[in-house]
């Protein structure tokens, strides 16, 4: 559990005041480097990630082979969102995957990363050894955002690239029907499920700023990780209230699904970017949120 | 530090409309007469933009009625008669457009290239192709050959736009007065505001705004404000996003998505095209023999004799396409287009309006029981359906049609 130990055995000539608040950065070159490295070993070694990213990858495969099962039955393309398109392309079952993981699994993953980031250390008893690191605490928390936002990308891949195997494999990958009618070449196809993947990575770094968040609260990293879950499911009930409907552009889910702009005849990048800066305003008033907390807390554990 | 970024962020999003709004002012002024003629005047220009259509018709929300699972609106056209859509559209100004009706992750596209028109809803998958018979097309561009040797159509009826803006305005002046309002700013543009007013307090209509963009002359906004509500209209579609550049040739032509159902509908020209005469009024054209027409102006009323109302609603396909043919159909192709698409007259399920919703949940869900029949009340339209076949429209008052029905 715990990752002290590579860290702690840096050699450091000025370890007294790390852990200060306003500490400057401190000038042991290499320090945030490990560091970095470290935490990026523990995300990923950590046995509990491995199974959560299998869960994930798991879940174009279930979609593939129950669409390839039932593909000859009378319910055939039957289903919400891109389920109905996959039997045609094997393309449209990365998107249909994202599409089903979007409103729950994806944001369970980004509170499981960023939930337990600060608050796992502290419940573990190790946070303590990690502020002795010679870096700045302000770095340290970069550091935590870091991992649990790598871990966040890795889930989204995981997804899309078996995904794309499996589609590939049962469907064959063609030409991408649009939903505005007609079809783009092969390239541009896999050039637009590729900015799907990508700006639904985006679109999850708010809740990673959420959690990274509830993590500096707290030492109990389940807390955490419930409050992020619950942040996104708030939010998506607040997003089909019609009462709400001034602050629904603000909320950090209402643009999620902003990535069928792709397969619209016409993107209109002005849409893309909205969701993006939704995104970057979430994450600058929680990662300043988590900061000013994180810097000034009191560590005994 | 929060408090700083919070702010930043706020600022932020609050500055992002105000510097669209900038630069609104100085328009010179004009008469209302004079944006009539700049109107008329202007040439279909291309042109592509977003469109938001709000409605406030006060009729229930559609997707509380029935099988609209999740939260994932889908994009179908029963959704405009409440709530807020959003639309982008693109034409060339020459008769090659496409409107796109946006869900979250769907969409239902109309691609209009002169003689042919498609639709494609993705949610169903299915395409409609609309196609005009050789005989018609041919007739089509015969009459579009003719107006281009007679360079303006009607010369003796219309010679210049100004006149037919003086027509226009005067017919208009009959039943409303028109008065300019301030100028305003619609997606970023300077605008001028045309404000009709019905003379008349027996319509529901309070008034109509539209509104011109000043360089182009081309309406940008539309709004209807009900007598029920002043604080916001009751229909409203504008643009929020404009540009007046010529869309690519990829977004005005239709290929049907490898997979999708594809149904071939060849539509007839109606008998007398003359897309030159101004629209006549609803008195002065021949109507059918079981259509009446009371009172003038905006609180004239529609009677409609014979609608067996129950057998478009039975889901008994034979029975519903007897009902539809004895309902005055639109004399123009669009207006049979929607017909057939809300009637199924393509032999489709017909209790099926196209959304999943069944028709008679719809109906029963819009409409409201009153003695003798059925009231459908709204905002802008009220439609008293009676039991004995006879149905009554207008934009006034549910009691004024009441009274009328006697």
């Amino acid at each position: 559990m715990s990752h002290a130990e590579p860290v702690v055995v840096a050699p450091g000539p000025a370890p007294a005041p790390a852990g200060a608040p306003l500490d400057p950065p401190s000038p042991q070159r290499g320090a945030t480097g490990r560091l970095v490295r470290s935490e990026l070993r523990l995300v990923f070694g950590r046995r509990r990630n491995q199974v959560l990213l299998a869960g994930l990858a798991m879940v174009p495969l279930l979609i593939g082979l129950m669409i390839w099962l039932t593909q000859d039955t009378s319910t055939r393309g039957e289903g919400p969102g891109f389920i109905g398109r996959v039997s045609q392309n094997g393309l449209f079952l990365v998107v249909a995957a994202l599409f089903l993981c979007l409103p729950f699994l994806l944001p369970l993953t980004v509170g499981i990363a960023s939930g337990d980031s600060l608050a796992g250390e502290a419940n573990a008893g190790t946070l303590r050894y990690l502020l002795v690191v010679p870096v700045a605490r302000a770095r340290l928390l970069a550091v935590k955002a870091l991992g649990a936002l790598a871990f966040v990308a890795a889930a989204v891949l995981a997804i899309a690239v078996v995904g794309l195997i499996v589609g590939a494999a049962l469907f064959g990958v063609h030409d991408i029907a649009l939903i505005s009618g007609g079809s783009v070449p092969i390239g541009n196809s896999v050039l637009r499920v590729a900015g799907i993947v990508l700006y639904v990575g985006v679109s999850m770094t708010g809740l990673v700023a959420v959690g990274l968040f509830f993590s500096t609260l707290t030492e109990v990293p389940i807390g955490a990780m419930a409050a992020t879950v619950v942040t996104a499911v708030v939010s998506a009930v607040l997003d089909t209230l019609p009462a709400l409907a001034s602050i629904h552009p603000y909320l950090l889910t209402h643009h999620w699904l902003d990535f069928a702009e792709f397969l619209r005849i016409a993107p209109d990048s002005h849409v893309l970017w909205t969701g993006v800066g939704v995104q970057a305003a979430w994450v600058a008033v929680f990662g300043a949120l988590a900061w000013s907390r994180f810097t000034t807390a009191d560590v005994s554990s | 530090m929060p408090v700083a970024v919070g702010a930043v962020v706020v600022a932020g999003f609050a500055a992002a409309p105000l510097l669209a709004d900038a630069g609104s002012a100085g328009l010179p002024d004009i008469t209302a007469q004079q944006l009539v003629t700049k109107v008329l005047e202007a040439k279909p220009v291309p042109m592509s933009g977003t469109v938001v259509y709000t409605a406030r018709l006060g009729l229930p929300d559609i997707s509380s009625l029935g099988a609209v699972s999740g939260t994932v609106s889908p994009a179908d056209p029963i959704n405009l008669l409440s709530g807020s859509s959003t639309l982008r559209m693109w034409t060339d100004g020459a008769g090659r457009s496409r409107v796109s009706l946006l869900g979250a992750t769907s969409e239902y596209s109309v691609v209009h290239d002169t003689t042919q028109a498609w639709t494609y809803s993705s949610k169903q998958d299915a395409v409609t192709h609309y196609t005009l018979s050789a005989a018609d097309a041919a007739k089509l561009k015969a009459e579009q050959q003719k107006h281009a040797q007679t360079p303006v159509p009607g010369a003796s009826e219309l010679p210049t736009p100004s006149q037919a803006a003086d027509q226009a305005l005067s017919q208009a002046q009959q039943y409303s007065t028109v008065t300019l309002d301030s100028q305003t700013t619609v997606a970023g543009r300077g605008a001028y505001q045309l404000v009709v007013t019905p003379k008349t307090s027996g319509t529901l209509v309070a008034h109509i705004v539209v509104t011109v963009d000043a360089a182009t002359s081309t309406p940008l906004r539309v709004q209807v404000w009900s007598t029920d509500n002043a604080k916001a209209p009751a229909l409203e579609v504008g643009f929020t996003d404009v540009s007046f550049a010529k869309p690519s040739d990829a977004v005005l032509s239709f290929s049907a998505p490898p997979g999708a159902k594809v149904t071939e509908k060849t539509i007839a020209l109606p008998q007398h095209t003359d897309a030159t005469k101004p629209t006549p009024s609803p008195t002065a054209g021949a109507l059918p023999q079981n259509v009446t027409v009371s009172g003038t102006g905006w609180a004239s009323v529609v009677e409609v004799r014979g609608v067996k109302v129950s057998a478009l609603l039975s889901g008994n396909a034979a029975a519903a396409a007897a009902a539809a043919r004895n309902l005055p159909h639109p004399p123009t192709a669009q207006g049979q287009d929607v017909v057939s698409q809300f009637m199924g007259g393509d032999g489709t399920d017909p209790s099926k309006s196209g959304s999943g919703l069944s028709a008679s949940t719809l109906y029963d869900g819009l409409t409201k029981a009153v003695p003798g029949g059925r009231l459908l009340s709204s905002a802008l339209v009220s439609v008293l359906i009676l039991d004995d076949g006879r149905v009554l429209a207008g934009a006034v008052p549910g009691t004024t049609l009441q009274q009328l029905a006697g």
